[in-house]
């Protein structure tokens, strides 16, 4: 019998066992959160105490957020039941090999995973008909409770009819996060004939395809970002945090990373128009803090490099470090162009204005970031002048319309200070965008944050369709039937399937509204879900999927020195379902060989993967097994498998969950990004065109004409962004603001991972979700403290009260992303505070997503206040249909 | 002097990322409502303009710190003093601040007396109820769930006499009260911002009833 909490927000907890948990919904018709004072009221002990009665056992567990970063977590599981979380305590905490501990949300997640609002049972749409039916009633029609032979059946047959109809360019199944990346289901409909998919770079912005453009190495997540190890942080004088906040991005271990470069002496700055809690814990100064105003970080930067080329002088006052630029980069003046370049296209001209008579001096840049000329100078000397300093980014200043080329500014002014390839010293944005891991894994095995097996020891599959449609263009090509296909090419296409798994569309791509609508239009839309997110509450057929704690295990790559292997912690709730089992039923009920889609089982695929697994010995090069495993392992596990000798025996592993690979300053592994190429560039060639740094870069004016979007010129110029600083104004000449005269940036928060956690009463609680405003903008809207306001954007509009901070430049405004989306049909308004809601989904360059351009405006609402979400209630589905 | 332990916090290296207050609730199953832990935020600083710089703003002394509080398990406790029928109580054997709950009346008397807002009402039970220190973990020989969550390793609990001989006696920092009050048992590594206890340089930027 399986016992488990079921956490909702009205109560403390609920302990039930499973039978009369049925019980209780069948007679409340599931429609309400539970009542009944079960388990509350014990003092603070005796929850513990009846659990210490009874011996338990502490299982590894899985967190799977998209956070970004990477931590351990455990629960104590006593007789079936999920009493408490834990974290790491399986090393002794050292700054060498800290314990990787959890963070808020992961000491949340057993209320999350056993909340009242988990989905239970495959449902549909009580108006859905195939072909649709009544489509304008998703997102508000009742649901019906099917069996999962009725869900897969109509799963199948509209799969068949709708690619009897339209062929298989009809279906859109959108991949995580990635192209490379297939959800189970997805090697379904590769079997069936294939699919569409998109594109778009979200997290890492425009480093993705401009970053390695311009030679930088391809890092962790094949992107142009890295950072050095963090064992040599503490040999930084000066860091720079710009727009980096791992306190709230890269929860966990990042901000402790930090802690250990500023008890060595670090100085630290921040460049961000948030005075965040990162720049908090390591004593920034009031004056040390550079808000730039957001989407305008390259501004900055031109101002700053305009700074260095006029102020130095290489006898007398030497600020740019010429051997380097020559050395390393290509574009930077006329003397050191790329073959076949124009001589004038090169960056120093451009930005002395000796050409278009406009120099992107200090006082220019002012304008338009909002930092005074003399301190965007103060800066740019102070940088300039240390000799070891680190800027560390995030690549929020690269999730911004328009902004192609700000990663090659910011590291064209990394080369004029040659901060970089050095000890010390980097110009690197978000340590390969993973988990402020600044350098290749030492521990190499599983796959990200819980993602699919693509079970390597099959046969592959693949999708023979490779038709894939800009992200921010998907919702208008649904309801125009165009998309862009490259420059000045518009191409049909007819999508009538919509089909989403462990992927969250609606709430947290640019452009909810417009998505919304898009949902309505099509002919049948299906979603594997673990609750009734905003994408599963517009669909006709919902699966409901189980999560990682009722599935064998996952392996999972933490930074570079740890690997995860979490397991099984419960049974599947209620009738709950594991994806891949969902993938091969699918497959059946169309015909297809379910080998080729699950072609061994989960607990074979998993014990493939540890086996897989592979540890970088104490000299730095040579890879070796991670585990040992004997035949008697084998017969254990209840796998086939070879024996092998490694580092750890693999059942100690499995119970133990964590592999930690202790660090020391200047061993083996120490990692600086661009060190041998620096040392010698002609030997280690960079994978750009010429080799070298590209300041002058062809392949990024080509790539971003290929998308079709916009264009960049070679060297990085100022291209004004779409729904920047400037568009606030109606008049940028006569600085007259315009309708929307506030910028507005979504941020990573630590009650989200995205849209993950937003449903948890515990976090909604401890980190309200709020609009944060400078007192100067609420004065002007004669707003106070904890009043509700509507934001509006040219692309919708949200509520939420309004938290006075002085702590954020004044004409920005700031709330957490991933929040789920409440749109009131009538009104257009979303109650929830969705950020995508206010952001649109608009291509520009590489096709990324720009949510950092976003404009807004603020007034007070004069409706009813509205109360905090911790005192919503929980979308508990209500299943007027049951049988 | 019988042992009394108690908490350091270091404000220096907090991030105010509320893990202790999580960890907290999960170790004590609390519901929604009831939070043991609580992170202030506490900031101030203004923007004025620059006339130097075409009268751009820019921010002056502008500055936040966070400090994760909970029942200071004070020597002079304000709870134990208004306590009607001695529900609460300080533990001879280390000086922890425990509430009887047989004994509680729920008369909220504790609730108003406390400077810290320790003591909370269960509304279902009917009865206060608060931080005590984990007396499960502790008589383990473990932390208190806290201690060994905090990611910035910015708490530490222990013999508090060891803890001021380590990290000074300074818990009086805004917003918190004098602890000339209470005499809480905890120490405070200030933040290079800190303010002194009733500091108007500064607010609490995240008041627990809003949201």
């Amino acid at each position: 019998m399986l016992k488990n909490d079921l956490f909702t927000n009205n109560l403390a907890e609920t302990i039930l066992n499973r039978r009369s948990f049925l019980k209780w919904s069948a007679v409340l018709g599931g429609t309400t959160a539970l009542a009944g004072p079960l388990g509350i009221g014990l003092q603070a002990a005796s929850t513990s105490a009846q659990a210490a009665t009874k011996e338990g056992q502490w299982i590894p567990a899985a967190c799977w957020g998209d956070c970004g970063s990477k931590a351990f977590n455990t629960v104590h599981v006593v007789d079936g039941m999920v009493v408490q979380g834990g974290t790491d305590d399986t090393v002794k905490d050292s700054a060498s090999c800290p314990q990787l501990r959890a963070c808020a949300r992961g000491r949340a997640q057993r209320t999350r995973i056993l909340g009242a609002d988990r989905l239970k049972y495959p449902m549909k749409r009580k108006n859905w008909a195939p072909g649709g039916g009544k489509k304008e009633l998703r997102g508000k029609d009742e649901w019906v409770r099917i069996s999962w032979d009725e869900a897969l059946s109509i799963f199948a047959s509209e799969l068949q009819r709708i690619k009897g109809k339209y062929g298989n360019t009809a279906i859109y199944s959108p991949t995580p996060s990635t192209a490379s990346v297939y959800t189970e289901v997805s090697r379904t409909l590769s079997l069936f004939g294939g699919f569409i998919s998109d594109y778009a770079s979200c997290s890492s912005g425009t480093w993705t395809d401009t970053g390695v453009a311009i030679g930088l190495p391809r890092s962790r997540l094949n992107t142009g970002e890295d950072f050095n190890d963090w064992t040599d942080l503490p040999n930084s004088q000066l860091i720079v945090l710009w727009a980096y906040n791992p306190a709230w991005s890269r929860a966990g271990y990042p901000s402790y990373a930090l802690l250990q470069a500023k008890k060595a002496g670090a100085k630290f700055i921040c460049v961000d128009p948030f005075f965040n809690p990162t720049a908090q814990a390591m004593a920034v100064d009031s004056d040390d803090w550079y808000p730039c105003r957001p989407a305008t970080d390259h501004a900055l930067v031109l101002g700053m490099a305009h700074t260095l080329i006029v102020e130095d002088d290489p006898k007398t006052n030497r600020l740019i470090d010429w051997d380097f630029l020559n050395r390393c980069t290509v574009g930077f003046d006329k003397d050191h162009m790329p073959e076949g370049a124009d001589p004038k296209e090169n960056f120093r001209d451009y930005v002395l204005g000796t050409f278009d008579g406009q120099p992107k001096n200090a006082e220019w840049a002012a304008e338009i970031c909002g930092i005074p000329a003399a301190r965007i100078r103060r800066l740019a000397l102070q940088i300039a002048k240390t000799a070891k300093v680190s800027i560390m980014m995030s690549p929020a200043p690269a999730r911004v319309n328009n902004a192609d080329s700000w990663p090659q500014a910011i590291t064209t002014f990394g080369a004029m200070t040659g901060h970089m390839g050095k000890s010390g010293s980097m110009v690197g944005s978000d340590g390969g965008h993973a988990w402020l891991a600044g350098g290749p894994p030492i521990v190499y095995g599983g796959t990200w944050i819980g993602r699919p097996s693509n079970f390597p020891k099959a046969p592959p599959v693949k999708n023979p369709i490779d038709i894939r449609i800009n992200r921010n263009e998907v919702w208008q090509a649904i309801l125009t039937g165009k998309y862009t296909a490259g420059m000045n090419k518009q191409a049909d296409i007819n999508i009538q399937m919509l089909h989403f798994a462990k992927t969250e569309r609606i709430n947290q791509v640019a452009g909810s509204v417009k998505a919304i609508e898009a949902f309505r239009k099509v002919e049948f839309v299906a979603v594997q879900e673990h609750f009734l997110t905003s994408t599963a509450k517009y669909a006709d057929l919902v699966l409901p999927a189980t999560t990682l704690w009722e599935r064998y295990g996952s392996l999972s790559p933490a930074y570079r020195e740890q690997i995860v292997w979490t397991s099984q912690v419960i049974e599947p709730l209620f009738e709950t379902k594991d994806d891949v089992w969902m993938a091969r039923e699918l497959g059946v009920k169309l015909g297809l060989d379910p080998k080729a889609i699950q072609p061994y089982s989960p607990a074979q695929d998993i014990i493939n993967q540890v086996a897989a697994a592979t540890i970088v010995a104490e000299d730095g090069v040579t890879k070796e097994p991670l585990v040992t495993i004997t035949e008697e392992d084998l017969r254990t596990l209840g796998v086939e498998g070879k024996p092998q000798k490694g580092r750890i025996p693999i059942l100690e592993f499995k119970k133990k969950g964590i592999y930690h690979v202790p660090r020391k300053p200047g061993d083996k592994y120490t990692f600086i990004m661009l060190k041998d190429f620096r040392d010698d560039p002609v030997k280690n060639k960079l994978a750009s065109k010429s080799g070298k740094i590209e300041i002058h870069c062809q392949t990024l004016v080509d790539v971003i004409a290929s998308r079709g979007f916009s264009t960049v010129r070679p060297i990085p110029t100022y291209n004004r962004p779409i729904e920047g600083y400037e568009d606030t104004f109606s008049d940028w000449d006569k600085k007259i603001k315009g309708p929307y005269p506030l910028q507005f940036i979504g941020l990573h928060v630590p009650r989200h991972s995205h849209s993950m956690f937003a449903n948890t009463p515990w976090l909604r609680e401890a980190f309200p979700h709020m609009l944060l405003i400078n007192p100067i903008d609420a004065a002007e809207r004669g707003l106070k403290e904890g009043e509700t306001v509507l934001i509006k954007s040219r692309h919708g509009k949200v509520l939420r009260n309004v938290r006075l901070f002085d702590q954020i430049r004044p004409g920005v405004v700031v709330m957490g992303e991933g929040a789920w989306v409440e749109l009131d049909d009538a009104t257009g308004i979303d109650k929830a505070g969705c950020s995508n809601v206010l952001s649109g989904a608009i291509s520009t360059g590489q096709g990324h997503q720009g949510w950092n351009s976003t404009n807004v405006q603020v007034e007070k609402w004069t409706g009813a206040p509205l109360p905090p979400d911790h005192k919503w209630p929980q979308r508990v589905v209500a299943l007027g249909g049951d049988k | 002097m019988a042992k009394q332990l108690g908490f350091h916090h270091d404000a220096s290296v907090c991030i105010g990322c509320q893990t202790c207050e999580i960890a907290c609730k999960d170790k004590n199953n609390l519901p929604v409502g009831l939070r043991y832990r609580h992170v202030w935020q506490f900031g101030g600083g203004k923007w004025v303009t620059d006339a130097g710089a075409g009268n751009q703003l820019v921010p002056s002394s502008v500055f936040v710190y966070t400090l994760s509080v909970t029942c200071m398990h004070c020597a002079d406790p304000a709870c134990v003093k208004v306590c009607p029928t001695g529900a609460h109580a300080k533990r001879a054997s280390d000086g922890l601040v425990l509430i009887d709950r047989d004994k509680c009346i729920g008369c909220r008397a504790c609730e108003q007396a406390c400077p810290y807002g320790a003591p909370q009402f269960d509304a279902v039970a009917k009865k206060m109820t608060k931080c005590d220190g984990c007396v499960d973990l502790l008589a383990q020989g473990k932390n208190p769930s806290c201690v060994d969550a905090c990611l910035m390793r910015a708490l530490e609990f222990g013999d508090i006499a060891e803890l001021r001989a380590k990290y000074g006696d300074n818990a009086s920092v805004a917003p918190l009260p004098n602890q000339s009050a209470t005499r809480p048992s905890m120490v405070i590594t200030p933040h290079r911002y800190s303010q002194p206890s009733g500091s108007s340089n500064g607010r609490v930027l995240n008041a627990p009833e809003a949201g």
